[in-house]
């Protein structure tokens, strides 16, 4: 049988990562995560910056959460000028 | 003897001869000839060896040093990897192609000449526009095409530059080729452009989005190993130090972030993905310190690995599922938990979490540009980590393996793949923790530490808040929704505008030349009808005359002859 045929589908979307419960389990988790590695800054001190930004707090955190957003909109934008129906190229 | 033997050529040979065995035995065949090449190949001391004359220049076809030494290692860890995960496959073009394909890349960077290189360059080339049109697709065929005239357009490049260049400098040896800081003679600019091509460079690039989400489900993972990163070690060869590669880089991270956002081809997203990554590694040469040069050296040998172990996760769901549109999948993680493992170990590397490969490789370029305060480069590079983040990091697994349940519960992967996965998994892990032992391999012992606080703190700092990021786009519907569409690149230009535009011509010509034509027709039918009125019948000088009027004018024509002759 080929490969392909040998997909089947089930039902209802059941699973450990669908449920509500465990997926807000999975955000507080990810949030403590955020939180430690800020609260983790007053473990040590960068001896040797390159640059100023590298001494202001938090900052590879909020430069992260900004520059995602940032491209995820930027790409947003871009999918006006450059989408096209998926047989473009064939017709 | 067998150092003269260029390294790759048992695989090119032996893979040539694959046909010729049991249709069961070819794919373990293959896996045999690259640990035997690699076995060789470890075998063989750094040198010169293999140098013959032809027309009065010296070639060196195997030059070993810690350069083409590394590059030449992960090549065939590669090969050995992307063989494993191959064995079920029963198509002897197949295994030809990609033990030929990988045995030049291998050839190619132990090169010591432009020559042998161009050879081996060519010979990468067409060999593995066969693992694209092994899809037997009309648009795998129409796309290999694109790919093949694009690759073998780079070869020509490198040998016209390579000829200029010995016109210029009497030399065809392949060391740097360029200092730093020193403008580029016509011959060099010709080698940096081809070499740029085959690195997809900015507006270069779009042939590796183009090409490989077409190959098939082996083919992609042997792609995306060899022919970019040979571009890579050909530049860190040639042009470690030139500064114009360091912004080249920085754009090259930067851009394709954009488009793998909103592609909805996996395969595409991580050849997106792959040319933001290759952008890190022309940075580090860019700025050509040690570190730099270390840095990019690491880098390719840790994105081979997790990148071919993307390749081979998303090639597994292709093959199960027949299909790696995002808009398709979802859920897979239940009846495909050890792909799914893999996946994300290889998503996690290329994101750069401390533990794995990814972290101990890009923060040395990172670094290496923070020492040589490029604040812009910095900057540049942390955007593009949050970007990796972004499209390999999180979008890879989570459409595939979780997001809305497509329902589709396809069978685990073959067992050859998961163990190809497994060991690349596990290359991942090892490198992430045991990086002192790559270290000592790069072209220059590194004085680096990535395991200090700042560097872990902070790295998770921008991965943990990127993900946050997601998580906030996703609860509050920002994040874009994954369309059965595609994206125009600039492979619009020459499939569809160029086109275009010599239809326009073509058009033009045609009706201009219709309207001279009907100027002609018209003005020589005018003519003809002149000619008709004069010489016709009925015309003064066509018609008959009557014997009188004929003696009248005869006797005319004597007069005056006899008139002239008195005169």
């Amino acid at each position: 049988m080929n490969e392909k045929e040998q997909v089947e589908m089930s039902e209802a979307p059941q699973g450990w990562f669908y449920q509500p419960a465990n997926i807000r389990l999975l955000i507080i988790g990810l949030v403590v995560a955020c939180l430690a590695s800020l609260g983790a800054e007053f473990l040590y001190t960068n001896d040797h910056p390159h640059f100023d930004a590298e001494t202001w707090f938090g900052f590879q955190a909020w430069f992260g959460f900004a520059a995602f957003v940032v491209v995820v909109m930027l790409g947003k934008i871009l999918r006006i000028f450059v989408s096209r129906p998926e047989d473009y190229y064939d017709s | 003897m067998i150092h003269s033997l260029p390294p790759g050529t048992l695989m090119i040979v032996g893979g040539l001869l694959i046909p010729l065995l049991w249709r069961s035995a070819q794919s373990a065949m293959a896996l045999v000839l690259t640990i035997g090449s690699l076995v060789l190949f470890l075998l063989t001391p750094s040198g010169e060896y293999g140098q013959i004359e032809l027309f009065g220049q010296s070639l060196v076809l195997v030059r070993i040093d810690p350069l083409s030494r590394i590059f030449g290692v992960i090549f065939h860890i590669a090969a050995i990897v992307s063989a494993i995960y191959a064995l079920h496959l029963k198509d002897a073009k197949q295994h030809v192609a990609a033990m030929v394909y990988a045995g030049g890349a291998i050839g190619a960077c132990c090169a010591g000449d432009l020559i042998t290189l161009f050879f081996y360059w060519e010979l990468t080339a067409i060999s593995s526009v066969f693992l694209v049109w092994a899809s037997n697709t009309e648009r795998s065929y129409r796309s290999g095409i694109r790919y093949l005239i694009i690759q073998v357009g780079s070869g020509v490049l490198l040998l016209s530059g390579a000829i200029v260049r010995y016109v210029e400098t009497g030399s065809i040896r392949f060391d740097l080729l360029v200092e730093p800081g020193a403008s580029m003679s016509a011959g060099t600019l010709l080698i940096f452009l081809a070499f740029g091509i085959k690195c997809a460079f900015p507006l270069l690039h779009n042939w590796l989005q183009d090409a490989y989400p077409e190959a098939t489900v082996t083919g992609a993972v042997f792609l995306s190993a060899f022919t970019t990163k040979l571009a890579i070690y050909s530049l860190a060869r040639g042009f470690a130090g030139t500064e114009s590669l360091i912004w080249i880089g920085c754009v090259m991270t930067l851009f394709p972030i954009l488009f793998a956002v909103i592609e909805n081809d996996l395969r595409r997203v991580l050849a997106y993905s792959l040319n933001n990554q290759l952008g890190f590694m022309v940075v580090g040469i860019g700025i050509g310190t040690d570190l730099a040069i270390s840095g990019a050296a690491a880098h390719a040998f840790c994105h081979i690995l997790y990148k071919a172990l993307l390749f081979m996760s998303m090639g597994a769901v292709l093959y199960r599922v027949g299909t790696v549109k995002a808009t398709e999948l979802g859920g897979l993680y239940k009846s495909m938990p050890w792909t799914t493992v893999f996946c994300m170990v290889g998503a996690g590397s290329i994101a750069g979490f401390p533990l794995l490969s990814g972290f101990i490789s890009k923060s040395m370029i990172i670094t290496a540009a923070a020492e040589e305060h490029m604040l812009l480069v910095w900057i540049v590079l942390l955007i593009a980590s949050a970007g990796v983040m972004e499209h390999s990091g999180i979008k890879i697994p989570f459409f595939a393996f979780f997001s809305h349940d497509s329902g589709k519960r396809p069978k685990e992967a073959p067992w050859n793949m998961l163990l190809a996965m497994g060991i690349a998994a596990a290359f991942c892990i090892g490198l992430g923790v045991g990086f002192p032992w790559l270290y000592r391999y790069l072209p220059t012992l590194p004085d680096y530490e990535p395991y200090t606080w700042p560097h872990v703190v902070t790295q998770l700092q921008l991965l943990l808040f990127a993900a946050l990021a997601f998580v906030v786009l996703m609860l509050t519907k920002l994040y874009p929704a994954e369309l059965r569409r595609i994206n125009l690149d600039t492979d619009w230009i020459y499939r569809r505008l160029l086109p275009r535009l010599i239809g326009w011509i073509g058009r033009g010509v045609q009706q201009a030349d219709g309207l001279v034509r009907g100027w002609v027709m018209r003005d020589l039918k005018g003519l003809l009808e002149c000619l008709s009125q004069r010489f016709g019948e009925r015309g003064l000088l066509g018609g008959t005359w009557t014997t009188g009027v004929m003696a009248v004018w005869a006797t005319i024509v004597l007069c005056l002859c006899l008139l002239l002759n008195y005169l």
